[in-house]
């Protein structure tokens, strides 16, 4: 009780308060505009959250994440655009109903959805964590190696159609984590005599190219291509949305506690918890020809799916330092810079923070109610914002943002020479997502590996040693069983697609 | 613009060969086989197999070398990305020399204006307001040393 005080204490504060406002509401607009991700909310963020105690920077990036994916809802109901990818799986379902004049009760839907599936989320985040917490106070480095080895893993795993090109991404990220001093030997590596590199290659100017340039260079060339129409108004917006939501509370339930489990393995994401509980309710509804003409249903278990699964990421984040998605490997990126490394020790150490976290992710959700009606009857506004003006001045953000951490024109060159290679990565269908959880747990494998071997004296079997750290190897070895399987059938693939050509 | 996967895969061989060469001098912990070398080693290595596995992959698929698709002109996409860069590069090399707010001013205007169709006034406006809001925000609010350049001279 008196750490849930103190974290009260903590939260109430009327700086953290103004962060988590202001941080919603600049979710909100990036979110609601399409072609601008909560990654890259997120990464636009961090720069500012630099500056911050640790309390009101994850405040700022949850609360800004939560918001920009209800507020991606919005486009896609009234322009059939998703604002987000975590919307792509209903937006059909949702404009449909708009086009049935629904467009009020769709968007209602939608917003209510996401309060109940984060509010779902959070609960399950906090009383799970520090149950899983305390058990993972007995890992050792033999655990921890695995548990990061299958986090990389599961990401090249579900990154994508092609996870040849995902385990490349993940071994570029990997390489790049690699540069500057070694934690564990002290070994200089790859710093090509500029002493800026020492202590590695920070993790902001890589997220803001990743994440922001790489999609200014893709998005660039669409402007003036396609003029978005004029949104309808939206009227009447909670009519009928409470007999819709007491008619599929089971729906709802399920998919809330699906998406949290979804976003709490490694690599899944709010996208594909969208997605898996759509097809779900689908197949387990009883009018599933219904699907895809408008019917709330689908809507209802995916809206809250998505953001539940924001909730479920911070899960394997918090307790062992493994992000599973991009927007947690943000976080801990931002907290390792705070001097605050993630692990189980932190539920001990500082309990009050974890609390406060927590209070935070159910303000976070609970201001997505009013903020996001405010959304929905300001999206005519929000969308009418031309990209021309938007693109610049998120590039000039960029670059101040890029600068601002350690002051240094390295990391602008940095920011662009990464923003321009993962343009060209993702122009070619090669993921991001596997490169920046390598460039954060890379520095994790290789350090719990060698420390292990210092412990076992260079015997590699001491790592599947313990129960625990054999039962992690072995997944993390199936998991990669399972790609290089799949590496093998695309490549004979290939060649028989490539035979018919050949004949004919 | 799609590279076909053979060129890249051949490309990122040679990155994981250069690793692998790079990392040979690392020296490993004392009494232990692995070290500072390991990884770098191990990554390089599957890089080259990897990259290896994927020139194969578009030997077989046998396409085009270099193809553009989607409905943008290549030329429209280039410049774009040309004009990114430039507004990158003429960031770091002219804020050292003439200061924040004149590289920004200019870089927004002309950006805006262009990407706008020409409505410099819109674009001007903005400009100024988006410079001065991030002036205070950064260098005022958050304390970022943003270079002042020549106008240092001038308001002091």
């Amino acid at each position: 009780m008196e750490v849930l005080q103190e974290a009260l204490g903590l939260v109430l504060d009327w700086q953290v308060l103004a962060v988590i406002l202001g941080a919603s509401i600049f979710g909100l607009f990036i979110g609601a505009i399409p072609g601008l991700t909560a990654t890259m909310a997120t990464a636009l963020l961090v720069p500012v959250t630099f500056f911050m105690d640790p309390l009101p920077a994850i405040g700022a990036i949850v609360s800004a994440t939560a918001m920009a994916i209800v507020a991606g809802d919005i486009p896609g109901a009234l322009l059939r655009i998703p604002g987000t990818p975590a919307s792509a799986a209903y937006t059909d379902e949702a404009y449909l109903m708009g086009r049935q004049g629904r467009i009020g009760q769709a968007l209602g839907v939608n917003l209510v959805c996401s309060v109940i599936g984060g509010v779902i989320g959070v609960a399950i985040l906090a009383f799970f964590a520090p149950l899983v917490a305390e058990f993972a106070i007995q890992f050792t480095s033999d655990e921890y190696f695995w548990l990061a080895l299958l986090g990389l893993s599961c990401a090249v795993l579900v990154s994508g159609s092609d996870p040849l090109k995902g385990a490349i991404s993940m071994l570029l990220g990997l390489l790049i984590s690699m540069v500057g001093m070694s934690s564990v030997s002290g070994q200089m590596r790859f710093i090509f005599g500029i002493p800026e590199l020492l202590s590695g290659i920070s993790i902001l100017p890589v997220l803001i190219g990743l994440f922001a340039v790489a999609e200014l260079l893709r998005r660039m060339p669409e402007i003036g291509r396609v003029s978005l129409p004029t949104p309808p108004s939206v009227k009447k917006t909670f009519e009928g949305v409470g007999g819709i939501l007491w008619k599929y509370k089971g729906g709802m339930a399920r998919s809330g506690m699906l998406g949290t489990l979804i976003g709490a393995l490694p690599g899944a994401g709010a996208d594909i918890a969208s997605w898996i509980s759509y097809a779900l309710a689908r197949k387990l509804s009883r009018t599933p020809e219904k699907f895809g003409t408008g019917h709330p249903e689908g809507l209802v278990s995916a809206s809250s799916a998505n953001n539940a699964a924001l909730s479920g990421a911070y899960i394997p984040a918090l307790v062992f330092g493994i992000p599973g998605d991009t927007i947690t490997a943000i976080i801990i990126g931002v907290l390792m810079m705070k001097g605050v490394t993630p692990g189980p020790d932190v539920f001990t150490t500082d309990a009050a923070l974890v609390n406060a976290i927590f209070i935070v992710f159910l303000l976070a959700n609970l201001l997505l109610l009013p903020l996001g009606l405010v959304a929905v009857r300001g999206a005519r506004h929000i969308l009418s914002v031309p990209s021309g003006v938007l693109y610049p001045l998120i590039l000039l953000f960029c670059i101040v943002g890029a600068y601002a951490t350690n002051n240094s024109m390295l990391d602008i060159w940095l920011m662009l020479g990464l923003g321009l290679l993962a343009y060209v990565m993702a122009e070619n269908d090669f993921p991001i997502g596997p490169m920046i959880l390598a460039v954060i747990l890379g520095p994790i494998v290789e350090g719990n590996f060698l420390r292990s071997m210092i412990k076992a004296n260079g015997d590699l079997l001491m790592l599947f040693d313990r129960p625990i750290a054999a039962t992690l190897g072995i997944l993390a070895l199936l998991v990669w069983v399972a790609i290089i399987v799949s590496t093998l059938w695309s490549v004979r693939h290939a060649s028989r697609k490539a035979t018919p050509t050949q004949s004919g | 613009m799609r590279i076909n996967d053979l060129i890249l895969g051949i490309l990122m061989a040679l990155l994981g060969a250069i690793t692998v060469w790079a990392s040979r001098d690392f020296p490993s912990l004392p009494r232990q086989d692995y070290g500072a070398g390991t990884f770098p080693t191990l990554i390089g290595t599957l890089l080259v197999v990897l990259g290896g596995v994927l020139s194969l992959r578009g030997w077989q698929a046998r396409g085009a070398m270099f193809a553009w698709q989607g409905d943008v002109a290549l030329k429209h996409a280039m410049i774009c990305v040309l004009a990114v860069v430039g507004a990158v590069v003429g960031y770091v090399l002219l804020t050292p020399v003439l200061g924040f707010p004149i590289v920004s001013l200019v870089m927004l205007t002309v950006l805006i204006g262009w990407l706008t169709g020409g409505r410099w006034w819109l674009a001007l406006t903005i400009a100024l307001v988006a410079t001065l809001l991030i002036w205070m925000t950064f260098a005022e609010l958050l304390l970022v040393p943003l270079s002042l350049g020549i106008l240092e001279e001038v308001i002091y």
